[in-house]
């Protein structure tokens, strides 16, 4: 394999893995509070992309308005999904809110494909991301290029809301401790709203741009970024913000090399996430960046 | 009478008249009857195996397609012939000794029965050093793996392409048989100090240790007979609709199992049965609304998705306002219905 | 004979923080001896480094001879010590017999197909199980609720119940958390019976937690302070209560209180 080869797929590694990471950060602040992994995360990603797809097509809006708009009822439908799917069983078994969360995934999926259909929908890419750039003697699309950046920006804007203002403060004790943050008057109902709402429209940040670099819009798309960005979340340390956006990274990197340096394994690509899951869980549970769990009794 | 002498009888009793409507049925049933009778047995078998690690031993495990398609490819592979295999195989030959070796129907999904329990074997070191929404991700993950071994490794199971022409063994005597024996031997055991054991896990495992009861023993457990049951049903199912592919065997088969014993009532057997016989006859009756609608003067087309949307909602509304589903964590027993004081 | 029960100078630490330190103590056979101090003084945790449930940072735990320092929870109370818990943590979906008889499956002799198929040495054992179980639950006077689900239990009533749960693991040293917690005057009294009792019966060694002074002082031959992690005290009721240093101890919780 020539360097300029590498180079490219290093680069194509980091835009999927930026991607991964996006969606991570949602599921890390979720876990983080509810101690749940929002199965349904996913699938907003795939909502996302169609109320882009819709906004253009049906309002005429351009990109500049249309993807800000998909992010922001994205949002609000994170907002939703907690309380209807999740709210209800706040004191419930966890395995309870794992099977609601199940469920609504399911949900979301199957009302896609009643109500748009299984075909899958081109998504219209602006052009201005179309355009290509020589860089080193390689061919690049900007988007592969955007898609890393968009993602550093959005993780220091979060972490500045998280660590700067009061409502992150609020979000980092409610997720160290639930019981004696809610104890402290401090209204939890609010600060799980706005989890869901900055995370869902993360995820759809994600979304928009895995909808512009894989342009086939269906009803599923949302399923394996949603796992594989779990998942990253998990070799990250769930609970971690950084660590999300870094495990995303490391997933997306380890997919593409693996694929490049052995060809013969793109058939178990997708199974590559999991083994990586299973090995993270096996020798280092708490991730890379995760504190250690201590379980009082 | 003793209790005891009693519940026997009344077993035998119940097991007769079970044995008159299944040959009612095989002679005068039509088709579709015997279908849907045979999906619910099926159904029953995977429901109540999955039930024994989800209600009893509390932890949600996502992976029991993994186990059906490991019964399903062996059972297949043991029951056809050696001709039919090389017809199967085009793309790339069975590897040997798959492609030498035939089986009676029996031996088959036995055998698929035991290489489902040898893989929840491997699996159960890493599933078990984690619990909750964790242990949920890893088993959903080698569900997936294994689907993913199914499509690649073309020279065991033939490929996206599956296998084909499998010769229709699977009857009501079969299928119900195999039913009434998975639901008597895991009554047993969750009846049995075992079973206790599994449950007290449940309830808090912190707890049950220092009782000195060993976690990872009863777990392992209760996993590999449950594995065991569903690769039977797995061989069962393969031998009923005679083509098997890797699809069948999805995330999706597991969402499907995950309905029944929440809707039955997780941690009940007689839950699981019956969430297993509703969800057989409703998946069935709810074909309608996706199939087109002929209303005399215009034709509502079918929708593709509508039955999921409504298991969706039914599922969410279930563990949402009636956690406890039909039957709560109670059993249907002789002593229930008899004794005022049952034991 | 050598030891019987030895703790050796166990420590344990959270992070940066020392929730124990260096604790050592050693157990007669037949004993009844008392742990005392202040809330967040360490004594859940020193209970929790004997029973496995925490690993100690340092220090070992001598049981017969035996170290048993790194021993998962389960075979330690395979080897004879049971506990019970301070925060009531009965299986609460299990009836009240269902919680004894849970303590005694670990020596069941029967395999799991023995007990699928219904062999008689399975069918022997369980009636066995039966009915010592409810042998438990006449001591602690509880067999008339056997068949209650747990969580239906008055608050008196789950104490004892923990008390009988441990017992049924047929524990030679029974450690006590707080075993008079939420009980009114009455069934404290009545309480401190029965353990003299169980002792006397089942020939336990007993080593108890407990912030109800007469019941302690009443009950134990000895008595162990800890404050701050660290023991400041041990000797006799009668020692202890004018030591003056257990006296500073306490007073300045209820300064703060």
């Amino acid at each position: 394999m020539t360097s300029t080869i590498l180079l490219q797929q290093l680069i194509n590694g980091i835009s999927l893995g930026s991607l991964y990471g996006l969606v991570a950060i949602g599921y890390t602040m979720v876990y983080g509070i509810l101690r749940l992994i929002n199965f349904a995360h996913g699938d907003l990603l795939m909502f996302a992309a169609y109320i882009a797809i819709y906004a253009a097509a049906l309002l005429a809006l351009p990109w500049y308005l249309s993807f800000p708009l998909a992010v922001i009822a994205t949002g609000l439908l994170g907002i939703l999904l907690d309380r209807a799917a999740y709210k209800p069983l706040r004191n419930a078994p966890r395995i309870s809110l794992l099977i609601s969360a199940i469920g609504a995934s399911f949900l979301l999926e199957n009302l896609a494909l009643v109500f748009i259909g299984g075909v899958p929908k081109a998504f219209p890419r602006p052009e201005i991301f179309d355009r290509v750039i020589p860089i080193l003697g390689l061919r690049i699309q900007v988007l592969t290029l955007y898609t890393p950046v968009v993602t550093l920006v959005l993780l220091f804007g979060l972490l500045y809301i998280v660590f700067h203002t009061k409502v992150g403060k609020a979000m980092r004790a409610a997720s160290k401790d639930f019981e004696t943050t809610r104890l402290m008057g401090i209204n939890l109902d609010r600060i799980i709203s706005i989890t869901f709402l900055l995370g869902s429209m993360l995820a759809a940040a994600g979304g928009i741009m895995w909808a512009m670099k894989y342009p086939q819009v269906n009803p599923f798309m949302g399923v394996f970024p949603g796992l594989k960005a779990f998942i990253a979340a998990v070799l990250g340390g769930i609970g971690n913000i950084v660590g999300a956006v870094l495990g995303g990274f490391l997933l997306g990197l380890g997919e593409i090399l693996i694929v490049a340096l052995v060809p013969e394994m793109a058939q178990y690509r997708d199974a590559f996430a999991f083994v990586i899951l299973i090995l993270v869980l096996l020798f280092r549970p708490t991730g890379i960046m995760g504190e250690p769990i201590i379980d009082k009794s | 009478m003793d209790r005891q002498k009693r519940n026997l009888l009344l077993n035998g009793v119940g097991l007769i008249l079970l044995g008159g409507v299944l040959f009612l049925f095989s002679r005068y049933g039509s088709d579709y009857h015997i279908r849907i009778l045979n999906n619910m047995a099926i159904f029953i078998t995977l429901a109540v195996s999955y039930n024994l690690i989800n209600g009893i031993c509390g932890i949600l495990h996502l992976g029991p397609n993994a186990f059906v398609a490991i019964g399903a490819y062996t059972a297949a592979l043991l029951t056809m012939s050696p001709m039919e295999k090389q017809l199967n195989f085009i793309i790339q030959p069975l590897i040997w000794p798959f492609s030498a070796v035939q089986a009676p129907f029996l031996l088959s999904l036995l055998a698929g029965g035991v290489m489902a329990t040898v893989f929840a074997f491997l699996i159960s070191f890493p599933v078990f050093r984690v619990r909750g929404d964790y242990l949920a991700i890893v088993t959903l993950g080698f569900g997936e793996v294994i689907r993913v071994l199914c499509n690649a490794l073309q020279g065991v199971t033939n490929g996206p392409l599956g296998l084909k022409g499998l010769s229709p063994f699977t009857n009501l005597w079969w299928s119900w048989g195999v039913a009434v024996v998975t639901v008597l031997l895991i009554t047993r055991l969750i009846n049995s100090s075992y079973g206790l054991a599994m449950k007290a896990i449940r309830d808090d495992e912190t707890a049950a240790r220092a009782m000195g009861v060993d976690p990872f023993r009863h777990l392992l457990l209760a996993f590999l007979i449950s594995a065991f049951f569903s690769g039977v049903a797995g061989g069962l199912l393969a031998h009923l609709i005679t083509t098997i592919s890797p699809s069948l065997f999805t995330f999706f088969l597991t969402f499907n199992l995950l309905i029944m014993i929440v809707v039955g009532g997780l941690g009940s057997t007689t839950g699981a049965v019956l969430g297993a016989m509703l969800f057989a006859w409703g998946g069935e009756a709810l074909r309608i609304v996706e199939s087109p609608m002929n209303l005399g003067l215009f034709t509502i087309p079918g929708i593709p998705g509508m039955r999921m949307v409504i298991f969706s909602v039914i599922l969410m509304v279930v563990i949402i306002f009636v956690r406890r589903g039909i039957m709560g964590q109670k059993e249907l027993s002789w002593g229930w219905i008899f004794d005022r004081n049952p034991r | 004979m050598g030891t019987f029960f030895q703790a050796d100078r166990l420590v344990m630490q959270f992070g940066g923080l020392t929730a124990v330190n260096e604790f050592s103590m050693t157990l007669q056979p037949g004993e009844l001896v008392g742990l005392i101090g202040p809330n967040g003084a360490g004594k859940t945790t020193v209970f929790n480094m004997i029973t496995g449930a925490y690993t100690p940072t340092s220090g070992d735990v001598l049981w017969q001879e035996e170290k048993i320092t790194r021993l998962p929870v389960q075979l330690i109370t395979a080897r004879g010590i049971a506990r019970t818990f301070q925060n009531i943590r009965l299986f609460n979906d299990l009836t009240v017999l269902e919680n004894v008889m849970v303590s005694m499956h670990h020596k069941i002799r029967s395999r799991f197909w023995e007990a699928m198929l219904g062999f008689s040495r399975y069918r022997e054992e369980r009636r066995r199980m039966y009915e010592e179980s409810m042998d438990y639950l006449q001591e602690m006077g509880l067999a008339h609720l056997a068949e209650e689900k747990a969580s239906s239990l008055a608050y008196g009533q789950q104490r004892r119940l923990e008390i009988a749960r441990a017992l049924a693991t047929r524990p030679r040293l029974l450690l006590l958390d707080e075993p008079a917690a939420g009980m009114n005057p009455l069934e404290t009294m009545e309480l401190a019976e029965m353990v003299r009792g169980l002792r006397q019966k089942y020939g336990l060694t007993i080593f108890l937690i407990e912030h109800d002074m007469k019941f302690v002082m009443g009950l134990c031959e000895r008595i162990k302070v800890l404050d701050y992690g660290i023991t400041i005290a041990e000797g006799t009721p009668a020692e202890i209560q004018k030591n003056p240093d257990v006296i500073k101890a306490y007073l300045g919780e209820q300064k703060n209180a």
